[in-house]
């Protein structure tokens, strides 16, 4: 009953077995180990799951993960160069766009997608971007002063 | 929990529909399955097959042709038809409205399909393509058929769609010169499910202000996304005023059908559909104006 | 320039990069070797005697390695009033009998969460149906169903709060309004839902990580509960994904894992879903409000009177104290001469009403201030104007009560004042309301019976100069780990990466009574503050002995440099003296040790905080919806540690609070939460956020470590109260009813409609 999967995660690529139900986010977290991604509500409402898919904004535990075969994952995991922070996390930390820090890896995440898609968003297109992900904590705003910096140019991406 | 099911993952049209022919009842059709998992995940649906249509590219397109209008693939995202450069000559209000569906990451995963598939009476696109006269492609391994988007849906989370049937295509005829369409939903919470939902399509004559011909739709509002004939009746054939529309509107209030549940009474629903029909109709005669 | 070097500066969070990289670890991501998962089977009902419980079928599936109920516990009740044995009325595994829908009444643990969850369908529960009661109005009929056997009219506690003399006052006044108000129910919505790990070894110790706001609560809660030695229990909180007030108490994840690992002898981990967290855990106080206010002429409120009847839910939990909290909040932040206040707690048969984010002052608030600005349209007086008239100042004493020291909430009024004249005239639908309020910086109460100092720290300094932060302070996400760095780095002279906090591990830690009722800046603060200082002056002495100078010279640490305080250029390395001090104390290693407990601070709190915000509203009046457009804030919290962190409080509680004003609310049937998911349960998302201004306002609290007092709960009080004036300002109506739905905007103009023509 069980079937193959294949995936690449954050450029690494893994062949696992999994009961078909298993959901993506299942794969990342209790598969992989990947615990970066989070789950909030399990009614496809919060965003705390929020992974990319071949390049697009998911919800992780919306999708199966068989739906998902072949194809590349990046989760927040994957973020960071080596030790070194990227923009978007570099200015997290300066802004204080976390608090609890639950939401904050499907906040990245969909953050990621946005500025992959369009890195000069405005500040409505940054709200729109980030409005699937709830922050019961910091009220949003200081995530958007955060994703603002980064499209101001205020940091310098790693090599 | 979601129950054990044997999964499969038809590449092509043809793989799916013997599949379905099989399995009928005992399966179940998956798309983005953001709704249909919620459902799984609370027992409500537990389906011993699940066919998982996603993969099939030939359902994942959008054409556009002069004469015929507007072909959009089943599984073609909400994402997909907001950005497509396609959605334009009548058919922008479809971008308009799949912008507003929920957040990206639904919108990404989610197919325009799907959801006209899970036939919940508060969802967007249905009453707009209602109100564009579009039709629905479905097919099965007898053959295939057409139906209007209005006939669609049969009840609460119920659809004309028969075992062993899928919806394939969405059909949006060419919009005849001077119409103009516009949809309009009452969220508490920005890009949330309708509370209500309201299209309406106005066609002018050529070089008078007369309504040719007009459609009004709306979401939330009953059982099914519905279609307010009598909202129409009143605006048809005349020179479209504000006190015409309060008065279009008023009549949808009163021949739709809405429910009091936790996010509106009945009573409310009614109000918002006197102003929402009202000034989508405001909304549409500018643009047919335009147009 | 500042004369503080850490403390007032932004800084990255301590836990930030952990968290930015996802690597933090929160209690849902931990899995031990074999662990096994446990779930927990819920009371269908509202109010059921049990009859009987079969687990036979559950214990024969494949997987299933326990099936626990209320007979494998010690039968004990629990609560958080451990002062007062009669209000510890919770078993968490009912026994006999289940008093709401969501009431545990059987737990499994299994290899997997699916076998744990197909168990709990093969358990068979045969309830007997007792009528039931929902409404705290109707709960205290002579006829209603009793909710405890014993507890008259199921009032569960009651309050009473006097000052004056309330019926002599309003026959002096020329002015008296009365109001009703209704007020909902909120649900936390913590996104790290309410979980735990626990391990019982065979030596009979038993290790416990979970998501908490009270590590210390947790160990002493699970001793009383367990019948083990408090030191042979430890908690561990790891990364914790929020709290607002819902995890301080022991619940129903901790307790069956403890249960199920003692009897395994293996960890067992449980995490309630989402719906359980919705229907299962503890909620926001509704409340029915009666007030009475009196007035002179010229807006001297002279008398108030209140009344309150709250619905409790089926246990007592920490409602007891936000029935206090809302009665002593009534008051504020004015200078009432006569006040008296009548609180009414009842049992009823739905979930458990209790602490949330500042505990019963968003209630009293929301209805003081909506009631306030009526009294001022009244008198023809300005909202600002009648509240600078009889607002809190400096060294007021609130009879019986309280003793306030600072208070900058005239500073907050004139702000706000200006910042409402500088928006000039608004378009049409769109309207200004102000809300003022105050809020305590933790709480005086040991209703819990702690033996030991409410707050404390142990400081240890390394032969490098890093030092270790030892402390009992939970870091639930309101950045409590980073303040107290500060606090200590500036008391200690050093930088901030010089610290290293390890906080609330019962293991590791000293005892503090966690993070609620804004506690923790100043209670924690005050024993980080101390603790520092006692490892400074250790150092110092080596310093002096080493130096020599006049005896009339004081040292100091700044930069980690020490140094003559009136001479900073002579000096000697930090760590320099540091290895010194290590070796010529025989090897010793330099501990400082902090305590704090408020002492002669009245019933309250040892300080109070004061703010006003104004909140914009735009109102569509056909349709009642309308847009949260700006939230301005003038919020004192005397000295400001951590700036950042405060922002972050601020915006953050307008989220919440604007929620609690605008759409969140937990409708029920019969005692059925009818919107137990996210999709249903409506929060304020980024689209829907309002722009938010902070206007700074210096104040200086003497009690507080280096002057700073509370920044966290007392935000959320104003909001809902600023709203409803705002709607009221824009469009004419008033709402008595939280939330302030569109549909009941619109509902309340078309009434208006009606009453004028």
């Amino acid at each position: 009953m069980k079937k193959g999967l294949r995936l690449t995660v954050n450029g690494q690529p893994y062949e696992l077995y999994i009961k078909p139900k298993t959901l993506l986010v299942e794969v990342l977290r209790d598969h992989l180990g990947l615990t970066g991604t989070k789950r909030g509500c399990d009614s496809s409402s919060c965003g705390a799951c929020t992974v990319m898919l071949n390049g697009m904004a998911v919800r992780s535990c919306s999708v199966l993960a068989l739906q998902a075969n072949g194809g590349e994952v990046l989760t927040v995991e994957g973020l960071a160069k080596g030790n070194e922070l990227n923009s978007l996390q570099k200015a997290f930390l300066d802004y204080g766009a976390f608090q609890c820090g639950f939401c904050t890896s499907g906040m990245l995440m969909s953050a990621t997608a946005l500025l992959n898609e369009n890195p000069k968003p405005t500040k409505e297109q940054i709200k729109e971007g980030i409005d699937g992900n709830i922050c019961r904590c910091t009220g949003y705003n200081s995530i958007i002063r955060a994703v603002t910096a980064v499209v101001k140019g205020e940091y310098k991406e790693a090599k | 929990m979601i129950r054990d099911f044997e999964y499969f993952a038809p590449k092509t049209l043809k793989e799916a529909l013997t599949l379905l022919d099989k399995y009928q009842d005992e399966a179940k059709v998956i798309a983005g399955g953001q709704s249909l998992l919620i459902l799984m995940r609370q027992g409500l649906v537990a389906p011993k097959y699940l066919i998982d249509i996603k993969g099939i590219s030939e359902l994942n397109y959008i054409k556009s042709d002069a004469k015929e209008g507007l072909k959009i693939g089943a599984l073609t995202t909400h994402r997909t038809v907001e950005k497509s450069p396609m959605m334009r000559n009548g058919f922008s209000v479809l971008a308009e409205i799949e912008r507003n569906v929920a957040s990206i990451q639904t919108r990404n995963w989610g197919t325009v399909g799907g959801e006209l598939c899970h036939g919940d009476p508060a969802e967007d696109p249905a009453p707009a393509l209602i109100t564009l006269n579009a039709t629905l492609k479905m097919a099965s391994l007898k053959g295939e058929r057409t139906m209007a988007v209005e006939d669609f849906t049969l009840d609460y989370f119920e659809t004309a769609l028969k075992p062993g049937e899928l919806l394939t295509e969405i059909q949006v005829p060419v919009v005849p010169p001077h119409t103009g369409t516009a949809y309009t939903k009452f969220t508490v919470i920005e890009n949330d499910l309708p509370t209500v939902g309201a299209a309406v399509s106005i066609i002018l004559g050529s070089g008078d202000d007369i309504c040719q011909d007009v459609r009004v739709a709306l979401s939330a509002s009953a059982p099914i996304p519905m279609r307010a004939k009598q909202a129409e009746a009143v605006l048809r054939g005349k020179k479209i005023t504000d006190a015409l529309l309060k008065e279009a509107g008023e009549v949808a209030s009163t021949e739709a059908e809405p429910l009091s549940d936790i996010y509106a009474s009945e009573e409310y629903r009614r109000e918002l559909i006197k102003v929402l029909v009202k000034r989508m109709g405001k909304e549409a005669l500018a643009r047919a104006k335009k147009a | 320039m500042s004369k503080y070097s850490v403390i007032g500066t932004r800084v990255h969070r301590v836990d930030g990069p952990e968290k930015v990289t996802g690597n933090a670890k929160y209690t849902f991501d931990l899995v031990l070797p074999g662990m096994l998962y446990g779930k927990v089977l819920r009371s269908p009902h509202p109010h059921a005697k049990i009859l009987k419980i079969d687990t036979r079928k559950a214990k024969r599936l494949i997987g299933v390695k326990a099936v626990i109920t209320g007979k494998d516990t010690l039968g004990r009740k629990q609560g958080i009033w451990r002062r007062f044995p009669e209000l510890c009325d919770e078993e968490i595994l009912c026994r006999e009998k289940v008093r709401y829908i969501g009431d545990p009444v059987a737990a499994v643990a299994a290899i997997d969460e699916d076998t744990a969850e197909e168990a709990l369908d093969l358990i068979e529960v045969e309830y007997e149906p007792l009528p039931a009661v929902f409404d705290p109005l109707e709960a205290i009929k002579e006829e209603a169903p009793q909710v405890h056997d014993g507890v008259e009219l199921n009032i569960n506690v009651t309050r009473h709060i006097e000052w004056g003399d309330v019926d002599e006052a309003f026959k002096k006044c020329d002015h008296i309004r009365e109001d009703q108000y209704k007020l909902c129910s909120q649900a936390h919505v913590c996104m790290e839902t309410h979980d735990a790990v626990v391990s019982y070894d065979y030596g009979g110790k038993m290790t416990v990580w979970t998501s908490t706001q009270s590590s210390y609560y947790i160990q002493r809660l699970m001793a009383d509960m367990t019948g083990l030695r408090e030191g042979d229990i430890r908690v561990i909180k790891p990364t914790t994904g929020g709290g607002f007030g819902s995890k301080f108490e022991l619940d129903s994840a901790q307790f069956c894992a403890a249960i199920l690992s003692m009897k395994l002898c293996k960890p067992v981990k449980i995490v309630l879903n989402r719906e359980e967290e919705f229907t299962a855990t503890k909620r926001r106080t509704p409340m029915y409000y009666f007030l009475k206010l009196g007035a002179k002429k010229d807006g001297t409120l002279l008398a108030k009177e209140v009344r309150v009847i709250t619905e409790g839910g089926a246990y007592t939990a920490m409602g007891a104290t936000a029935l206090y909290l809302t009665g002593f909040f009534s008051s504020f932040p004015y200078k009432y001469p006569n006040y008296r206040f009548d609180g009414y707690r009842a049992y009823t048969n739905t979930a458990t009403t209790s602490a949330m984010r500042g505990f019963g002052a968003p209630q009293s608030t929301f209805v003081g201030e909506s009631q306030l600005d009526m009294m001022a349209e009244d008198l023809g007086i300005d909202p600002i104007e009648i509240r600078r008239k009889n607002g809190m100042t400096p060294n007021y004493e609130v009879p019986g009560q309280a003793y306030i020291q600072s208070c900058g909430l005239h500073q907050c009024l004139d702000k706000i004042d200006a910042h409402i004249k500088e928006r000039g005239k608004l378009p049409p639908n769109h309207g200004i309301g102000v809300s003022a309020y105050g809020f305590m910086s933790g709480g005086i109460f040991n209703w819990f019976d702690t033996p030991y100092a409410f707050s404390a720290a142990i400081v240890r300094i390394n032969i490098d100069g890093k030092v270790d932060l030892f402390t009992g302070a939970c870091e639930i996400g309101q950045g409590s780990d980073t303040t107290l760095s500060m606090i200590c780095a500036e008391e200690l002279g050093v930088k901030l990466e010089d610290i290293r906090i390890h906080a609330a591990d019962t293991g590791i830690c000293p005892v503090d009574l966690g993070a609620w009722g804004s506690r923790t800046t100043l209670m924690n603060g005050n024993a980080v503050k101390m603790a520092a200082a006692d490892a400074k002056r250790q150092l110092l002495e080596f310093a002096a002995a080493k130096m020599g100078p006049n005896i009339v010279y004081d040292f100091d640490i700044k930069d980690q440099w020490i140094h003559l305080a009136d001479r900073p250029e002579r000096g000697i390395s930090y760590f320099d003296i540091v290895k010194e001090a290590i070796r010529g104390k025989d090897g010793e290693t330099i501990i400082g040790r902090g305590h704090y407990t408020p002492h002669r601070k009245g019933m309250i709190s040892p300080a109070y905080s004061f703010g006003v915000q104004a909140a914009e509203v735009a109102v569509d009046p056909e349709t009642g919806r309308y847009k949260l457009v700006n939230v301005t804030t003038a919020h004192e919290s005397g000295t400001v540690i951590n700036p950042v962190g405060i922002e972050g409080q601020l915006e953050g509680a307008i989220m919440m609070a604007g929620g609690y004003g605008y759409c969140e609310d937990q409708p029920m049937d019969e005692g059925k939460i009818l919107n137990p998911s996210i999709a249903d349960y409506k929060l304020i998302r980024s689209l829907d956020m309002p722009e938010t201004e902070i206007l700074e306002i210096d104040t200086y609290e003497p009690e507080g470590p280096f002057g700073a007092k509370e920044a966290g709960e007392g935000l959320t009080n104003p909001t809902a109260g600023a709203i409803g004036n705002a709607v009221y300002k824009a469009v004419g109506v008033r709402i008595n009813d939280l939330p302030i739905t569109p549909e009941k905007v619109l509902r309340a103009l078309k009434e208006k409609q009606k009453k004028s023509k």
